[in-house]
């Protein structure tokens, strides 16, 4: 059982996204993008690359100066979203990136740079990103 | 009569730069990859008047087909070509990748109100296609990645009006009432040149449309709802992002444009002040948000007036970070109420 957001979680996620065709078809596709994952004081650093999820890193607070974008929530609220995608399969409306990001004043995307053109990425890629945090369905996670 | 002609081009190849092996990387054999030596040559302004594709030998004496978007700071943008591999690629069919069997019959009031939305939607998106049309057979072929992209737009726009009618048409409602049109007609009517519509039909209706889809996707209530909003989202965002870059692109190489698109942004913002004193698509949208008429009016309408503080900061946003500063007092207070709220 892979504890999140270890690179080890991140790695066992990108095994099922990377290999399950569904994620590649309608709305999914090609991602180019690096973007952060912040959970309370920890961070991981996803890089997407093309049809495959090359995995994740984790960094310090530095290491979000040079993403795209990150994710930035609490603890109690990854879990959330992670036992939602658990006991559904995928993310309930409650619970998607696009509705977390809403319900949320300073969004859920943020970045350090304030660069549009690579904020934007977030909706560009919105049902890619979606479909990774999907596959962590099928992934069993210690919180 | 036997033609005695004999080929002779199989010896010297006729060619600016022969020889060129372009090799696929990992993701394939992208359009923007095919930008080297010649071929990469993207000037400041594009003089040949023909269909001549950029790095291929000019022919004397074609007759010119009258392109009247020439200066590259006035269509361009650096992402065309990847946001072209992006829309082919991630493309989508209505018919199919919707899943309509998850559709259920609502209440009266509230299929009303989808069906509503969804026609102005449909407005929308014809204006979409029929905006980048008007223009696109205008830009010169030396920027052809800026063209390719801008067909993709207009097919996504296309099937973003197919998908919206399908919904409309498919759970015992039908459409609604035609929306008032003053916004789509500025942007279509918009003569100034490319740059022009691009600030209103993306910056201004374009990031009202990627805020509304989201809410919309936010409060679907079946999966084909929220897999038709997504679609639309990330279509969208690909055409915000064009327009975006190409804006802050042509701001830096003309001296004028910003302060072309001040004097923009004060004429359109009065016409979107009027449009907005329709109260259809704000009651319809508070009714999908309440969830039906009983709450419309108190948490309905307080979700749309989030929906529309959304709208406010993320379009003074754009123009700030386009270093187009707004000043909010000069802006009418249909507007600004929003971001006061």
């Amino acid at each position: 059982m892979a504890k999140f957001p270890s690179s080890e979680w991140f790695a066992s996620v990108a095994a099922v996204f990377n290999s399950d065709e569904r994620y590649q078809g309608a709305g999914g596709g090609q991602c180019f993008c690096r973007f952060g994952v912040k959970s309370g004081a920890q961070i991981a650093v996803v890089t997407m690359d093309g049809r495959t999820c090359a995995g994740a890193e984790l960094v310090d607070e530095s290491g979000l100066a040079d993403v795209d974008f990150y994710l930035d929530m609490a603890p109690e609220e990854w879990t959330a979203m992670l036992k939602d995608i658990a006991a559904n399969g995928h993310a309930t409306l409650d619970q998607t990136l696009n509705t977390l990001d809403l319900n949320r004043d300073d969004g859920l995307s943020r970045s350090m740079h304030g660069d549009q053109y690579r904020e934007d990425l977030f909706f560009r890629y919105n049902q890619s990103l979606q479909f990774l945090f999907d596959a962590s369905a099928r992934v069993a996670t210690e919180f | 009569m036997a033609d005695d002609h004999q080929p002779k081009y199989g010896n010297v190849p006729k060619s600016n730069q022969w020889g060129t092996r372009v090799l696929p990387g990992k993701h394939g054999l992208r359009l923007g990859d095919l930008n080297v030596g010649v071929y990469g040559e993207i000037p400041d302004r594009w003089d040949d008047q023909t269909r001549n594709p950029r790095g291929a030998i000019a022919k004397k004496g074609v007759p010119p087909v009258g392109y009247a978007i020439r200066d590259k700071a006035d269509l361009w943008a650096d992402c065309a070509a990847d946001l072209y591999e992006e829309a082919i690629q991630r493309k989508f069919a209505p018919a199919t990748d919707i899943p309509w069997e998850t559709v259920r019959p609502l209440p009266t009031v509230l299929e009303r109100a989808v069906c509503q939305v969804l026609t102005e939607l449909c407005q929308y998106a014809n204006c979409d296609v029929e905006t980048v049309s008007q223009w696109q057979h205008q830009m010169a072929y030396g920027y052809h990645e800026v063209k390719q992209y801008l067909a993709t737009a207009t097919f996504d726009a296309t099937r973003m009006h197919e998908a919206f009618r399908k919904r409309a048409l498919c759970n015992g409602g039908g459409l609604g009432l035609e929306g008032p049109g003053e916004v789509n007609r500025m942007i279509l009517e918009s003569r100034g040149g490319w740059s022009e519509a691009v600030t209103y039909l993306l910056l201004m209706r374009g990031s009202f449309m990627q805020v509304m889809l989201r809410y919309l996707e936010r409060y679907a209530h079946n999966d084909a709802e929220r897999v038709m909003y997504q679609f639309a989202l990330e279509a969208k965002a690909r055409h915000l992002t064009y327009g975006f870059d190409h804006l802050r692109y042509s701001i830096a190489h003309d001296d004028d444009r910003r302060q072309v698109m001040q004097m923009l942004f004060f004429i359109g913002d009065r016409i979107w002040a009027r449009e907005q004193a329709d109260h259809v698509l704000r009651e319809a949208l508070s009714i999908i948000f309440a969830g039906g008429l009983e709450n419309a009016e108190t948490e309905g309408l307080a979700i749309y007036n989030r929906m529309m503080r959304d709208f406010m900061n993320e379009y003074v946003g754009v123009c700030d970070w386009l270093g187009v500063k707004r000043d909010l007092a000069s802006m009418p207070s249909r507007m600004t109420q929003y971001l006061n709220g």
